[in-house]
């Protein structure tokens, strides 16, 4: 009961910032943090909950920044020599919702080859595929521009109305976090979310008593993807530009860091590690701290958790709770 | 037909460096299961200590050669005492993390030490080509070629012919029966890994001088690793070698024939298609995938 | 007689009194964000540096409009995302009227929607895309020529170089791939034949894959578009395997003096399209300020081989000033008006701006001089 109460005073809390914030920086840089926490939380469900350490978590993400952005656009490319494939510029709802769409089909996909292996493969495997991702938005100009970016992205509009001003992004982003959450809570306690604990617990007993490890995982993998994706999107109408380098390794590692710091595993963790990592990086540049010694805090700080928060920080906050109850 | 013999040229040296590569991380990752992420930080490493030696010291290059594998070696031992000793019976994931942050610590520190502005290293060999017929290398690239193979010999006679090579393969094997049989675990992880890390500090002395130090080399060469060692299978050591020489005429031919864009992402494509097919890779022993 | 001098004596204090208020009246800020970190910070630290000779020339002989000028200078990490949140930054938060950035095209095209977003102009120093000022704009005011501008003003050397078959070699970026399609296009209206068009990535070091298929093609000239460090190891490679071609990098960001440094004797014989040719100021429009500039910055013991890129600060600072000057106060719409009309004598030659882009939205473009250098025994010369 008191969890419900601490997370209603918290979702009131933060949906009131624009009202007395005024500062647009500040609301850029919380849109921003927003974006990767939704990132971060999809991640959760695969790391945290099905214990698979997919660190290609970010194709998903450009995946759906990409997809949303050229049909919002409008592209034209030859599928097969001789065969131009051209499609108009969609409303921008509608390529929000194709953005999506193929980050939870690429999530499908992914999911159904990279299960083949596990643990350490499975790493490699993931990271590969993100890899593979990038040079194909890097290289394919015909279709991604490449390098050069697709730029002049319109921006968030829903059913006709268009979302120009920073608060009211901010409370799209507030809200599709909030609809994120919900979403993740009740998959971890339905059944396939029991499933999937019990997988990432157990794979040989879970097998035993008839679970079907890979349909489980692969269910989880197209939920992440989807959920990324969405962040992707939101991505690119807010930035409104999208290169290759949305792709890039690094991304993953930042999603990652938020889902292990925060406490992977745990419904909460991914905010909490969301909000710091996402705030910490401008933070650091207002102290005019080399960019350089901000990732090294950050590799510290990683190996640091790990090693005495192996749970992250929210389990941790929780166990000093009880222990302070009791 | 040129062309052809000039890609095969080239696939011969950088093929001899990605099996050194290679056979780093095939000790570390098929013995001690441990997924090294900051194998690239100890290539990058082995470059820039060369840098260092040679360009801001004035050390002979030979030496400083020898200097830089000695330095990676030591380096390598020091991150498995540091970050890895408590760990040794940790999951792989919690690994991997500590590995993710070593490397991104690494990386960044070598940046904030070294600048982000690519720097040459001067070798001593003359500028003008060796001219075989049509085709013609550079010096310095057919002395890489010759060093990297002769360490690569010295890995294998050492895995194979030494009592620390033997006490590796053991605790490769079985774990628990070697630490019965009296082998130091603890020591044979340092050793392992401060092996690796030297091959790894060796194959960026050697490629450095050829091209640029940069502080994110490293990443393409660890990514490079990892797929030559799938390839040739974990643990394997004649796998990561010839890993090495097919990964790189891999590249050059596709990058010569199909597309010089896509090059680096032969390796990737390779670790995909490897590990949906074959994922014991070619030479592997033994193996559990999951 | 005491009281007169008591008289003088207050009339003179209070005068000194009134005018000290408009002394110590707020600086003029200007933000400036360039990559200081990442890929392109090499670049970006030289434009930095320009920008602060300038800002300090200026201060030096009364700043503008009575006040000083204060550089706000961001680093944008040679990313995109971060590119948007500098200009978040400069515009929302210290609230600069006017900027210059972004050095590279995506960059600048990432920062371009919060220019119109906030109405605030913005001074293009390096970025070379068509896109910039054909995106219905009008806040961006551009110095730095197009690619398609860079082609051009080299036609006539084509006839002089008996070019007969070209082939490519270019970074995989708006940069490179936009240089080979401008100068392709070019070539080809004049008659010679394009041969292949190679790529590679921009972190790549190993070029002996492209470098075959060039020599294979057997091309005369070949045209490199790079960064200099990449620049250096073609150089380099290409001699080691035998490519006869002449060797023409274009961009204006590739140093000679590095080339010579790094290159050695590889580097001779290659020609470079440069901006500006610190090695024979008197060649440029206006040699005594590029005297002047060049004399500073070695004063300073900046890299000598930034000079190439240095100056595009120094020209984009002195340009937006003079624009304040002209409308006569910080004022971001008063600002860009005033940017249209100016005439600047930079060191790159004479900056004014002519309209380009889509009717009733165009953006600014100059038309900046062009010069052909050759590298010759260790030493630029004039071609």
């Amino acid at each position: 009961m008191t969890a419900r109460l601490v997370a209603a005073a918290v979702v009131v809390a933060l949906a009131s910032i624009p009202l007395w914030m005024g500062d647009p920086y500040v609301l850029h840089v919380l849109i921003m943090a927003g974006i990767f926490t939704i990132a971060a939380m999809s991640l959760n469900l695969l790391l945290g909950y099905a214990g698979q350490l997919s660190l290609g978590h970010v194709a998903f993400f450009g995946v759906g920044a990409y997809a949303s952005a050229l049909f919002s656009l409008g592209f034209s490319v030859h599928v097969l020599p001789g065969m131009l494939l051209s499609v108009q510029p969609k409303p921008v709802w509608l390529a929000m919702f194709a953005g999506m769409l193929a980050a939870g089909l690429c999530g499908w996909f992914i999911g159904r080859i990279a299960f083949k292996v596990r643990g350490a493969y499975f790493v490699i495997v993931s990271i590969s595929f993100a890899e593979v991702a990038r040079l194909v938005a890097v290289n394919w100009v015909e279709l991604t521009q490449g390098p050069m970016a697709l730029n002049n992205i319109p921006a968030l509009s829903v059913a006709g109305f268009a979302f120009l001003r920073k608060p009211s992004v901010y409370w799209l982003v507030l809200g599709v976090a909030i609809a994120c959450f919900i979403l993740i809570a009740r998959l971890v306690h339905s059944r396939a979310g029991r499933a999937m604990v019990a997988l990432a617990e157990n794979e040989a007993l879970a097998t035993s008593v008839g679970i079907d490890v890979t349909r489980y995982l692969v269910l989880a993998t197209v939920v992440a993807a989807t959920m990324a994706g969405a962040a992707g999107v939101l991505y690119a109408h807010y930035v409104r530009i999208v290169d290759p380098d949305v792709f890039l390794f690094i991304y993953t590692v930042t999603m990652a860091i938020m889902v292990i710091t925060g406490g992977k595993g745990t419904l909460a963790g991914p905010v909490v590690g969301g909000v710091i990592f996402g705030l910490l990086p401008e933070g650091l540049r207002a102290l005019a701290i080399r960019p350089e010694t901000q990732w090294i805090v950050y590799g510290v700080l990683m190996v640091l958790v790990v090693y005495f928060l192996p749970q992250g920080i929210v389990p941790a906050l929780r166990g000093l709770r009880s222990r302070g109850g009791s | 037909m040129e062309q052809l013999l000039q890609h095969g040229l080239n696939a011969l040296m950088l093929g001899s460096t990605y099996a050194l590569l290679g056979i780093g991380l095939t000790l570390i990752f098929g013995i001690m299961r441990v997924v090294n992420f900051t194998h690239g930080e100890l290539y990058a490493f082995g470059a820039y200590m060369m840098y260092a030696l040679v360009m801001k010291a004035g050390v002979n290059f030979f030496a400083a050669l020898g200097l830089a594998i000695v330095l990676g070696v030591l380096l390598g031992a020091l991150l498995e005492l540091v970050l890895l000793s408590r760990l040794r019976v940790a999951d792989i994931d919690t690994t991997m993390l500590v590995m993710i942050g070593a490397w991104i610590a690494l990386q960044n520190a070598e940046q904030l030490a070294w600048t982000g502005v690519a720097v040459s290293i001067n070798n001593p060999f003359p500028a003008a080509p060796l001219v075989l017929g049509p085709v013609s290398v550079a010096w310095n690239r057919v002395f890489v070629f010759v060093m990297a193979l002769s360490l690569i010999v010295v890995a294998y006679k050492v895995i194979n012919g030494t009592k620390l090579g033997r006490a590796m393969r053991a605790t490769f094997q079985d774990r628990d029966t070697a630490a019965l049989m009296g082998v130091q675990i603890g020591a044979v992880h340092t050793a392992t890994f401060a092996l690796g890390s030297g091959l790894a500090a060796a194959a960026g002395a050697l490629l450095g001088p050829v091209f640029v130090a940069y502080p994110s080399m490293g990443d393409l060469a660890a990514a490079k690793a990892f797929a030559v060692v799938i390839l040739g299978g974990l643990g394997s050591i004649p796998g990561a070698t010839l890993g090495g020489f097919i990964l790189a005429l891999v590249e050059e031919l596709g990058a010569g024939y199909i597309s010089s864009g896509y090059r680096d992402a032969m390796g990737f494509l390779i670790i995909i298609v490897i590990l949906l097919f074959r994922p014991t890779g070619l030479f592997a022993r033994k193996e559990r995938i999951g | 007689m005491k009281v007169q001098d008591f008289l003088r004596a207050t009339k003179f204090l209070t005068i000194l009194l009134c005018a000290a208020p408009a002394v110590a009246q707020e600086p003029i800020r200007i933000g400036v964000t360039q990559p200081l970190t990442g890929a392109f910070a090499a670049s970006g630290n030289y434009v930095a540096q320009g920008a602060k000779i300038a800002e300090d020339a200026i201060n030096a002989s009364g700043g503008v409009l009575g006040r000083k000028i204060q550089l706000v200078v961001e680093d944008n990490k040679s990313n995109p995302t971060e590119a948007v949140a500098t200009a978040e930054k400069l515009i929302a938060k210290d609230k600069v009227p006017v900027l210059m950035g972004a050095w590279s095209s995506t960059l600048t095209l990432a920062v371009m929607p919060k220019l119109m977003e906030y109405e605030v102009p913005m001074l293009v120093e390096t970025s070379s895309s068509g896109k910039i000022t054909t995106s219905g704009n009008p806040f961006i005011f551009r110095i730095s020529p197009t690619s398609e501008m860079e082609a051009r003003a080299f036609t006539p050397n084509v006839k002089t170089f008996g070019i007969k078959k070209a082939d490519f070699l270019a970074t995989n970026n708006d940069f490179g791939l936009g240089a080979s399609q401008e100068f392709s296009q070019m070539l080809k209206a004049q008659g010679v034949q394009v041969g292949v068009m190679e790529t590679m990535d921009p972190k790549a070091t190993d070029f002996s894959a492209q470098l075959a298929k060039i020599k294979a093609s057997g091309g005369d000239t070949l045209f490199v578009t790079t960064a200099v460090e990449q620049a250096t190891l073609i150089l380099k490679q290409a001699k080691e395997q035998q490519v006869k071609a002449r060797i023409i990098t274009t961009g204006g960001s590739v140093s000679p003096d590095q080339l010579i440094a790094q290159a050695g004797d590889a580097a001779n014989g290659s020609y470079h399209l440069v901006f500006f040719t610190p090695w024979f100021p008197e060649a440029v429009k206006n040699p005594d300020i590029a005297r002047k500039f060049v004399a500073e910055w070695n004063a300073r013991k900046y890299n000598i081989g930034g000079l190439t890129e240095g100056f595009r600060g120094w020209d984009g600072i002195h340009t937006i000033v003079e624009a304040i000057k002209a409308a006569g106060k910080a004022e971001p719409k008063a600002i860009a008006q005033a940017l249209w009309n100016v005439k600047v004598k930079g060191i790159n030659g004479d900056i004014a701006f002519i309209k380009q882009g889509p009717a009733g939205k165009e953006s600014a473009q100059n038309v900046p001089s062009v010069y052909v250098v050759r590298i010759d025994n260790g030493k630029v010369v004039k071609n």
